[in-house]
Formats: C-alpha cells, structure tokens, sequence
C-alpha cells in the first residue's frame, strides 16, 4: 500500500492532550496539602477562611473525628448499594462530594460501620487475586497510598483534632480506601457469583 | 514552589467549574479533588512531555495540585484554572529540574542528532512520545506548550520565563529535530 507521507503535525496531533498517571495521586496529594497547613486559605487573614457556618457542625465533631468519620462512611456505604456493573477502572472516585458538609459527618455508628468495612476488607482481599497481575499491582499500589496518606493525616489530627481541613481530607482518603475495596467487589462479583454471569 | 507569582489569563471560567472552584476557595477539599480529577489528564500529561519520566512527572502533578492548593487564595476567577494549572505545572517541572541534583532521563540529543536513522514507517505515538522525550529540554518545552497544547508563543514564554524570540527559536529547532528522528515532512501548522 502506498500511503501519503505523514506530516510532523499530524503526528504531533496524534499524541493528544491528555494522559493518565499509573497510579491515583490523589493521596499523596492529600497528603501534602496536609502537611502544607491546616487551613492555609486562613493564612494570610483575609476573608477566604472556611465560614463560621461550616465550622461549627465540624468543631461539634472534632473531638469525635474518627467515630465521626467512620459514621460517614458507613452512610455512604449504606446510601449506594453495590453494582455488578461497576469496574475497576473508578478505583478512586470518591463519593458524597456534592453533599453540604454538615451531611457528611453523621452520627456516631462505630460497630455497623466497622463490621461493613471489615466485610468489604474481605472480600477484596479474596477477590483481589482474581484480577490480572498489572490490576492487582495498581490496586495495592492505590491502597499503600491511600493508608500512607491516611496514617499520616491521622497523625496530624491528633495533634490538631480540631481542623476543617484534616478532617475532610482523612474524610477523603478514608472514603477512598472503601471505595476501592468496593470497586474491586464490583468488578469480581460476575467472577464469584455464577447467577450473574450473562 | 506556592504559586503566588502565577499569573492570569483573560478567559472565563465555565459555570460548573466555578461553582466547584468557590467551593475550593472556601475550603472544600472535596471540592478541589474534582478540579483535581477533571484536570489531572492534561495536568499529568504536560508534566509526562516536559519531564520525559513518569516518576516525574507524577511527583510534578503532585506539586502542581498541592501548590494550586495553596494558591488558590489568589486565583483570579476571570482565569482559566486549566491554564493556572498548566502554569503551576510549568513552574514544578522547572523547578524540579533545578533542584534535582541527579537527572533520570536519557540524555538529550544535541544537533548531530538530525543524522539519526529514519524509520521507514509512518511514525507511531511511542515513536513520536519517544522523539520528543529526547529533545533538549529547551526545545522540549515549547514544542509541548506551543506544539501539543495550543499556547502561543507569548503565552508559553511567559510560562518558561523566556523571550518571546527564544520560544519561537526553539519550537523551530524542536520541529527540526522531530522531524529529522522521526523521517516525517516539517511543514509548519
């Protein structure tokens, strides 16, 4: 076949915009903006603080972070079932975002949602192996993260329990972890269950 | 590296992206993770062609979004945050190849390279990813900015903190060498 010469900007035009890392950075971002400040939109003492509004549902939970914590979790969990349609491939996403602050730190419920987490643990440590290699490594990767990130936010609220900021983002890596044991259910549920196969 | 001296320019942001930026800018980490997650593709992939490693390129994606966050006090809404994102992201490639003491990358090609055997195929994208890995950082740069992300001359000199003159010598010595390691006709766009 005798194709016409391509051009240098054809092959440029080619490559594209837009490219997606191998692994999530959203941890290790969480990570640095924890560590770059509590709250550094309150740093230079201008108006861009987090309002009083917000504060105050966030200041009646701060002594309470991880149970309060954990109880949004379980509220998440609870509020989107599992589907057999998800992939793998939203490993990450993290659910709630649009909800008003206040709605995402429930009431304490330590024991449900601890047992729904270790539940969801589980099954994605039995699951886990029924992905390809290259999956599995990204995923223990994402999840090394994820808890490396949360470590460390953990650390820094112990010594300000009080922070808008540490709380959403242990919030945040949190809500990750889960939904990446969700993911992995999702995306090996057609391989457990036969009743699902089509 | 915090931002601050990252400069606007006059476009406006969409509605959705700047309800989700008023969010950001009141606090709302969730918030700014969806900036992050709308703009991580185009942010890591100007990092990915300006660093030619994917490490670095993800520590610089890293950078570039912990240091938005920063400056995000600053931002001018009247800007658009893919182009403060690309200017933070600019400023953490560069900034990361000043404080590196050790580089990873292949080492640059210099002119001679223009010598370098012509594949007898249309050039693949790993052909052409490849290429433009190899270029000098220089030329590298502006053919990224200008070449693959549609920023004029102006723009991604003030981005590189270089003459207007010197993007426009570079992007021409870049094309010269893609071409040449690539065996592909240099018309200019």
């Amino acid at each position: 076949m005798n194709r016409p010469k391509q051009s240098l900007d054809e092959a440029l035009a080619g490559l594209g915009t837009e490219r997606q890392p191998a692994r999530d950075l959203w941890p290790a971002i969480a990570r640095g903006i924890a560590h770059s400040g509590n709250d550094v939109h309150a740093s230079d003492g201008a108006a861009r603080v987090t309002p009083a509004t917000a504060r105050r549902p966030l200041a009646l939970v701060a002594g309470l972070a991880m149970l309060g914590l954990a109880a949004s979790l379980a509220f998440n969990f609870r509020s989107l079932p599992l589907s057999p349609t998800g992939t793998v491939a939203g490993a990450g996403i993290v659910g709630g975002a649009a909800m008003p602050i206040a709605a995402r730190f429930a009431p304490p419920d330590d024991a449900h949602y601890l047992a729904a987490r270790a539940e969801l643990e589980k099954t994605f440590k039995e699951n886990l192996g029924l992905l390809a290699p290259a999956t599995r490594t990204r995923i223990e990767t994402d999840l090394a993260a994820i808890r490396a990130a949360n470590a460390d936010i953990r650390a820094a609220l112990e010594k300000d329990p009080a922070s808008p900021l540490l709380l959403q983002l242990m919030h945040s890596t949190a809500q990750q972890e889960i939904d990446l044991y969700r993911n992995v259910a999702r995306a090996t549920t057609p391989m457990t269950n036969p009743r699902t196969r089509t | 590296m915090d931002g601050s001296n990252i400069l606007p320019f006059p476009h406006a942001a969409p509605p959705d992206e700047a309800e989700e930026l008023a969010r950001a800018l009141r606090g709302d980490v969730q918030a700014f993770e969806q900036i992050y997650r709308s703009h991580l593709p185009q942010v890591y992939a100007l990092c990915l062609r300006m660093t030619g490693q994917p490490a670095l390129a993800e520590d610089c994606t890293q950078e570039c979004f912990i240091a938005a966050w920063r400056a995000l006090p600053g931002f001018e809404r009247r800007s658009r945050v893919s182009t403060w994102l690309h200017r933070i992201a600019v400023h953490a490639v560069l900034n990361e190849r000043r404080t590196r003491s050790r580089r990873l990358q292949a080492a640059p090609l210099d002119d001679e390279a223009l010598a370098a055997p012509v594949p007898a195929h249309d050039a693949g994208t790993a052909d052409v990813e490849a290429a433009l890995a190899r270029l000098p950082e220089g030329a590298r740069d502006v053919v990224v900015l200008v070449g693959l992300h549609g920023y004029t001359h102006e723009e991604a000199a003030a981005m590189l903190d270089i003459a207007v003159g010197t993007s426009k010598a570079q992007l021409h010595r870049g094309r010269r060498l893609l071409a040449a390691q690539l065996g592909l006709a240099e018309e200019h766009a």
